[in-house]
């Protein structure tokens, strides 16, 4: 690990302020799961870093709204999980949360840091010598004629089909979740789904967040469809892995029949993924195994298989039917 | 007295692991420590061409930077399966030839940790790269047939009858083709060393299995006189064959603190350790089984391709375990070994058996499907008393006991026989396995010193090292029970060559040879007790005869040798060399059997495989710690759950190396993974194998379990899947 | 990169703005200038002599290093040391009372056999207490996912479980 100075951010604005215009070697540090992990393996070089872990304000969870749900970006991981009215009212939240890396590691990520969460990739992770075009643009991509069983089907480019790790922010994408953000010049809102870019010809550049920008809080929109959701994990093992597929999924039931559905795959693509089609596939039907098994090829459809990932389709498209019947029995 | 069944006592040094006391080698924070950390190869094959170290030495704090130019004179102390100490031939940093991917090329020691990686993150080296191959099927490996190599005059081929011939005759044939994949041990202390020179003295601080071969192979490498080396290794934390030799980084350790005068630690990280040490061969397993219709197995024929490296052949001792699982009416074993450019592979848990047990154990169970007739009672009715191999009897088989005795634990007669028969509520597919596994009966020469004072401690001092399979429990269970003092009041002084000579622990073989030396060195401490005391030692302490006889304290040392060795075993003992006797002796062949029946549950979509229910039996001989030994048994369950079904060593063929090095990657079982593990013993003591009545148990308990898990899936499936590691992926 | 900024970039090699750190370990307060690359488990371990927490990856994925930070577990490997600021942290040296009697999850671990090796443990048992605390043991199968973030190579899960649940009892009695 290289050498940086370490300074705590008093304010917001303070920390936005001491990252923005300071050059693209200066970043903010919350939790440190990433970031931290990521110095260990020089991938991430800062020589400045801002802890903004003091800023209090940015350390809640109000569930208690009319309209939104709203997350500070520092309230952690483990928290929101545990959250009664969370777990209760919106189960895909909670589970996406704590069937994500392990309590002690939830005990200290933070919503924020979470959704900024980056590849696992082992081309990505494991350096030099491997040929990665996030890593180190212009390379090359080493997993297209590697081992890409763990890479993306969907969303990938030429030049990238790292996979977006993350679990929380499938789920806010289902749920159609914002994220406020400050910068220098001020606050703006993005939706979740607006947030990761796919790699196109610049993996390096991950999200559309502007150098020094900082998350603020996420906000949920409230709805009762919240009930009769989950977030379906399959991995290589039980517990403390990354998606192999997974799925957010909420209902809207009319009886048997599906009056509104909100499908979103992680572990499968480059980005969080919204399934629309999916999502339309379901509209006005009932809902059956074999309906769920038409959205959950529906919201595989674009997938473009590489040479040891193409199991990962079938395994998708059942991972989305078995979520859609286990949120069935929560309407 | 080994007529009687061992009590249940608790772990002897328990306490002192849920405290967190320091007592692994890299827990030493001695004073004027300096921090040492690895640069590695990124190329596969070739030589370095140039390397600069001036960044790297220009980073505060950096006390050293040593390359192959500056190692100063050493050599390779050898390979530790040709004659030497190694757990290969090929010590890095001694030249500028690269073997494989992660190979060391320099090592930075600085004043903190964070300088010392910071530092060796900046050594950098221009190549000139070589082709290469990593996998059996690369292109450009080398196959090597074992009976043409000097190997076979310590691993001779199997082959007992006309194995081809019984085969082209038998009515029932099975042919398939099974693969297990690289490995990892990855036990979760990383391997490190604390050197430390005092004058011309070296100490050597690391976990290790084989303090000895440490210590005379630094010895060697430096060019010094073992007798200026010593190694203390009271504790390891988990070995599994990893730590079995000596590792790459004591010679550079040692060197390091040699060149700064300060004492250095070096503690190889998670990553490195992928190609820093050794790791379980790649093998493919062809198995062809011939029976009559009846079930009588006629012939069976088994040849094994399996992964070395080019600089030196791991031996192949797969057909070894194959062959002993049943009376087979002939057999023909072919080993060849295919050279490959990896660091040279070694021992993990079972390293031979496990695969070996995996592929003819599946083959059984697609046996008794073609005849018909269920797996347990095949498995009874093709069960001997001789070995096959060498026409011997067995010294103790209760692998018929096991299997029965297990599946009345599972409640086997419950089981339908037709594949997809059995169905969970939810729809999920139910799967019930069963397999036998088998681990060859090794022993080994031990010196044992045993120390009685008058304040009630006895101190025995041994060959051997502690790495969780409870041998100090062992120790202090024998010895309480021959002098008649409490487990607590015996402590045991292992792992460290100022003791006693340390040999290597591994195959199985340390209570075998430990708990016996240590029967005779009680008995030869009772016999002076006696001397010393007119009025007889019956129902008295030694401390009290001690006392009785105004003496402070008595001191025996015993020696044993296997059955059948001559003398000179003690010299290669006290050498450091690798002295191991057995599975054949003169008058009997010795192997630890165990019966594996497992429950598989399959989720009707995603196709997820749980483990539910597992029930093990195993038949080690006279159980000496019964709490430890059954802990070793649900241990080497979960490494059979996870080399069935998650553990595998990724190879890209581009770069060389393994791919997944860490611990998210390299995907081991966690808790969730684990259900119940019901786990028993025989517990009938093998007189004629040693004293005491004692096979061995570590390694045994493993195998079997892979099969037993795949025959779970085709009971729950229909299919056949033989490559390991069974996944999700070949379910949908 | 100018090469200015190569030639500053270079002089800052190893030689980090040294930062102060207060942070109470098991209870008592330690003031510290460090390296802000440290590692709480390198700072307890190499700096404060507590090595009852393991360095298994260094990753956050073994949970060998786990330790208690104001009474929840964490992962230390993962925690810098100058982020502990103003905190509490507790190892596995101050789980036991200070006249050395074992906390009950200690006593259960020995008592289940929970260990093999010993390397993973104080990790586990840091785990399991907190497990217990966040009330995470209702079930065997909450205990099971719960406790996976320790990895045992040994493979002691199945007694890691058992001992839990007893220590649970236990502690919910005290």
């Amino acid at each position: 690990m290289q050498t940086f100075s370490y300074t705590r951010a008093e304010t917001v604005e303070d920390a936005v302020r001491s990252v923005a215009g300071a050059g693209p070697r200066t970043c903010f540090i919350a939790g440190g799961t990433t970031l931290y992990d990521l110095m260990k393996l020089n991938l991430e070089t800062p020589n400045k870093i801002v802890d903004i872990t003091g800023l209090r304000d940015l350390n809640h969870i109000d569930a208690g709204g009319h309209s939104e749900l709203v997350f500070g970006a520092l309230a952690r991981m483990s928290d929101v999980a545990a959250h009664p009215q969370i777990a209760d009212e919106y189960p895909a939240i909670s589970e996406s949360l704590w069937r994500a890396a392990s309590q002690q590691l939830r005990n200290v990520a933070t919503l924020g840091g979470n959704l900024l969460q980056r590849t696992r990739c082992v081309y990505f992770r494991g350096g030099e010598p491997f040929a990665c075009n996030k890593r180190d643009p212009g390379s090359g991509c080493a997993a297209q004629q590697g081992n890409d069983r763990g890479h993306a089907l969907l969303g990938g480019s030429s030049s990238c089909v790292a996979v977006y790790p993350g679990d929380l922010a499938v789920a806010l994408v289902a749920f159609d979740a914002k994220i406020d953000v400050l910068g220098v010049t001020g606050e703006r809102t993005i939706a979740v789904e607006a947030l990761h870019r796919e790699p196109g010809t610049s993996p390096n550049v991950e999200t559309t967040l502007k150098s020094g920008e900082l998350i603020l809080r996420v906000r949920v929109p409230k709805t009762t469809m919240g009930r009769a959701s989950t977030y379906h994990k399959i991995r290589d093992r039980e517990s403390y892995a990354f998606a192999l597929a997974s799925a957010a999924v909420a209902l809207d039931m009319d009886g048997d029949t599906v009056r509104d559905a909100r499908i979103a795959i992680g572990g499968l693509a480059t980005r969080p993924w919204r399934a629309r089609a999916a999502e339309q596939v379901l509209a006005g039907k009932t809902l059956s195994q074999r309906t769920a098994r038409q959205a959950g090829d529906a919201a595989l459809h674009e997938a473009k298989p590489g040479r040891n990932n193409s199991f990962r389709i079938e395994l998708g498209a059942r991972t989305v039917a078995d979520a859609l019947m286990i949120a069935r029995q929560r309407a | 007295m080994t007529s009687l069944p061992y009590p249940y006592t608790i772990r002897v040094d328990a306490e002192d692991k849920v405290r967190g006391k320091p007592i692994y080698a890299a827990d030493d924070n001695r004073p004027g420590l300096l921090h040492a950390a690895l640069a590695v190869s990124t190329i596969a094959k070739g030589r370095i061409t140039d390397i600069d170290t001036q960044a790297a030495s220009a980073v505060h704090g950096v006390r050293l930077v040593l390359t192959h130019k500056t190692m100063g004179a050493a050599k390779s102390a050898g390979f530790i399966m040709g004659g030497g100490y190694g757990f290969q031939s090929l010590q890095p940093m001694l030249s500028p030839a690269i073997a494989y991917r992660g190979q060391p090329i320099a090592l930075v020691a600085a004043e903190t940790l964070e300088q010392a990686v910071e530092s060796a993150h900046l050594v950098r080296a221009r190549y000139a790269e070589e082709p290469f191959g990593v996998s059996l099927d690369a292109p450009g490996v080398e196959v090597v047939h074992q009976a043409d190599t000097p190997l076979k005059n310590f691993i001779p081929e199997i082959a007992s009858g006309d194995a081809d011939q019984a085969l082209s005759k038998a009515p029932v044939k099975i042919d398939a083709v099974f693969k297990a994949p690289p490995q990892h041990q990855n036990p979760m202390e990383l391997i490190a060393s604390v050197a430390e020179w005092r004058g011309n003295k070296l100490t050597v601080h690391e976990g290790t299995q084989n303090a000895e071969a440490v210590r005379h192979g630094v010895a060697t490498a430096l060019g010094i006189a073992p007798e200026q080396v010593e190694v203390i290794s009271p504790y390891l934390g988990g070995g599994f064959g990893q730590k079995n030799s000596l590792q790459m980084q004591t010679l550079l350790a040692a060197v390091a603190a040699r060149e700064t005068g300060r004492p250095v630690k070096l503690v190889v990280p998670r990553a490195t350790l992928f190609h820093a040490a050794s790791f379980r061969p790649e093998s493919r397993h062809h198995i062809r089984l011939g029976a009559e219709r009846t079930g009588k197995m006629l012939a069976a024929i088994h040849e094994v391709d399996a992964q070395t490296s080019r600089h030196d052949l791991f031996p192949g001792e797969y057909t070894a375990t194959s062959s002993r699982l049943y009376g087979f009416g002939s057999f023909r074993g072919v080993e060849r070994l295919v050279r490959t450019d990896v660091q040279t592979p070694g021992y993990m848990r079972a390293p031979f058996e496990h695969p070996a047990c995996f592929a003819m154990e599946c083959c059984v169970d697609e046996l008794a499907y073609s005849l018909g007739q269920d797996p347990v009672a095949l498995r009874l009715a093709n069960d001997t008393d001789t070995d096959v191999a060498t026409g011997l009897p067995f010294s103790s088989r209760y692998l018929a006991e096991c299997l029965k005795r297990g599946a009345e634990l599972f409640g086997w007669t419950r089981r339908s026989m037709a594949p997809r028969s059995m169905r969970a509520k939810d729809g999920s597919a139910i799967g019930w396995g069963v397999a036998v596994g088998a681990y060859p009966g090794l022993t080994t020469p031990a010196v044992a010193h045993l120390k009685a004072d008058e304040d009630g401690c006895v101190v025995i001092s041994i060959g051997g090292h502690e790495m969780g399979q409870g041998i100090r429990t062992s120790l202090a269970n024998t010895v309480s029970r021959k002098l008649g003092v409490l487990p607590e009041k015996v402590r045991a002084v292992i792992g460290d060559t100022r003791a006693a000579p340390q040999h290597l622990t591994a195959g199985s073989w340390g209570t075998a040879s430990a708990i016996p030396a240590a029967e005779d060195a009680a008995d030869a401490m009772l016999m002076a007790l006696a001397e010393m005391s007119p009025a007889g030692i019956a129902d008295r302490t030694p401390a009290e005869i001690l006392k009785a006889a105004g003496r402070r304290t008595l001191e025996v040392e015993v020696q044993r040798k296997p059955p059948g060795q001559p003398d000179e075993i003690l010299g290669r003992l006290r050498a450091g060399l690798p002295s191991v006797a057995g599975p054949v002796y003169r008058s009997h062949v010795t192997f630890s059997y165990i019966a594996h029946f497992v429950e598989v549950v399959i989720e009707p979509g995603t196709r997820r495989i749980r483990v539910p229910r597992v029930v093990s039996v195993a038949d080690c001989g006279r159980v000496i710690s019964p709490r430890t030994a059954a802990s070793q048994v649900r241990g080497g369950v979960v490494w059979g759950i996870g080399a069935a079904l998650r553990e595998s060593s990724e190879v890209d063929p581009r770069y060389g190396g393994f791919l997944n090095a860490d611990l998210a990657d390299y995907v081991l079982p966690v808790n969730a993974d684990i259900g119940s593990i019901d786990v028993e013993f025989i517990d009938k003591p093998d007189p004629v194998f040693n004293r005491s009545g004692v096979k061995g148990l570590g390694e045994v308990a493993m195998t079997g379990v892979a099969p037993a898990i795949a025959n779970a899936v085709f009971h729950a499936t229909g299919r056949r899947l033989r490559d390991l590691p069974v996944r999700i992926d070949h379910l949908l | 990169m100018t090469a200015d900024e190569q030639a500053a970039d270079q002089a800052a090699r190893g030689e980090s703005e040294r930062v102060d750190v207060t942070l109470t370990v098991n209870g008592e307060t330690r003031s510290l200038a460090i390296d802000p690359r440290t590692s709480l488990l390198d700072l307890l371990r190499e700096h404060l002599a507590l090595t009852g927490a393991k360095k298994g990856c260094d990753h956050g994925q073994c949970g060998a290093c786990t330790v208690h930070l104001d009474g929840r577990r964490i992962v230390s490997c993962l925690m810098p040391a100058v982020q502990t600021d103003g905190r509490a942290v507790k190892t596995i040296e101050a789980l036991a009372s200070p006249n050395g009697e074992l906390h009950p999850m200690q006593r259960a671990f020995i008592d289940h056999d929970a260990l093999q090796c010993g390397y993973c443990t104080p990790g586990q048992i840091m785990a399991a207490v907190a497990c217990v605390d966040e009330g995470h043991a209702g079930s065997t199968e909450e205990i099971r996912e719960y406790m996976s973030g320790n990895i045992c190579r040994c493979g002691a899960y199945v007694g890691v479980v058992s001992a839990i649940q007893d220590a649970a009892a236990k502690m919910r009695r005290t």
